[in-house]
């Protein structure tokens, strides 16, 4: 068994995770679409926090090999509120082989928090109302994003399908179930601000 | 569509390069015929520079003119109807999607829109998804689709 293996199976066994074996999540935000049909192995599904979190290795090749830990979450409210958002660690790549020279408009940078910025590219739709996005990012959730999660933390909310990731290879089980409690609290967030938003 | 840094310099390098393929062979006193085929070639090149830089420029304005309607439109939510794609551009697919739009104050509206997204975003594109939308308030059928 591989460190990473051994890693997420005493993440299961301490959080009473079940298996999944191989699960393919689907083509639902940039990175898994960049992945092909996202499939993560092993992958484990379990509770943490308020979220129905599944957890697990995703690896793809492009011109390289790319390898993330992931958490995966379904925040379906958001869609009518937040269709895109993105929170980027800065300067994490997901691809190195193609580039073209016009692109669909399809996001604009979100700058209204140094903190935030300092550590994440956030993008969102360029057509997002800026005062539903004042409202999400509070100060205490930007302070929360710029201070708790693992310092390779990302994150991409698309048409509900919420996933946070890591680069480091083998973060241990500590650090995947930090990946998987910072994943589910950025869920709640999102979540709450939907509901108080009467989604 | 909007044209990024990479368009930017590409569109730099084969205007100049046209432009100087087509002058410099002449100002150097190449042979009449390299330097002939070299200033078609140059042409071609300026030419495709040009016609980009235009089609750009063209996405700018209209990239703009979806910012007022942003800005100073009404509010309201798109249902997609239907949605598929028969096209790509750049590896994203251009979307042909049909909308009932419920804005307040005016009438309910099907409506059809072409969309170039990406390939995350087509493939969410299903029947009884819900978008945000923003209406020119003087022309209901110029809108900005949230996607």
């Amino acid at each position: 068994m591989s460190g990473i293996e051994s890693a997420y199976a005493a993440l299961a066994a301490e959080r009473g995770l079940a298996p999944l074996g191989a699960a393919a999540l689907g083509p639902l935000t940039p990175l898994l679409v960049e992945s092909g049909d996202g499939g993560v192995s092993p992958a484990f599904r379990g509770r943490f926090g308020e979220a129905d979190v599944v957890v697990g290795e995703l690896a793809y090749t492009r011109n390289k090999t790319f390898r993330f830990n992931v958490a995966f979450a379904s925040v379906p409210a958001s869609t009518a509120f937040v269709p895109r958002l993105f929170c980027i660690r800065r300067g994490r790549r997901t691809r190195d082989d193609e580039f073209y020279g016009f692109e669909a408009r399809d996001s604009k940078l979100w700058t209204e928090s140094i903190a935030l910025n300092e550590r994440y590219v956030v993008s969102t739709s360029p057509f997002q109302d800026p005062i539903w996005m004042r409202q999400l990012f509070s100060p205490a959730f930007v302070d929360w994003l710029a201070t708790t999660p693992p310092a390779d933390f990302s994150f991409e909310l698309a048409y509900g399908a919420l996933l946070g990731s890591v680069e480091e290879d083998d973060p241990g089980a500590e650090g995947l179930a930090a990946l998987a409690e910072a994943t589910a609290a950025v869920a709640a967030r999102i979540d709450a601000e939907c509901a108080e938003s009467g989604g | 569509m909007q044209v990024n840094r990479l368009g930017i310099a590409l569109i730099a390098f084969f205007g100049l390069v046209g432009l100087a393929l087509a002058i410099a062979p002449f100002a150097l006193g190449v042979p009449a015929q390299v330097a002939w085929i070299l200033a078609m070639i140059g042409v071609i090149w300026f030419l495709v520079a040009a016609g980009l830089a235009l089609f750009a420029r063209r996405q700018q304005a209209k990239a703009a003119h979806q910012d007022w309607v942003f800005q100073n439109g009404i509010r309201g939510t798109a249902t997609v109807l239907d949605a598929g794609s028969h096209a790509t551009v750049n590896e994203m697919p251009v979307m042909k999607l049909k909308l009932r739009l419920d804005v307040p104050g005016v009438a309910g509206a099907e409506v059809s829109r072409r969309e170039v997204m990406s390939v995350f975003a087509a493939r969410r594109m299903e029947p009884g998804l819900q978008l945000p939308v923003y209406v020119n308030p003087g022309d209901h059928g110029d809108f900005v689709l949230v996607w």
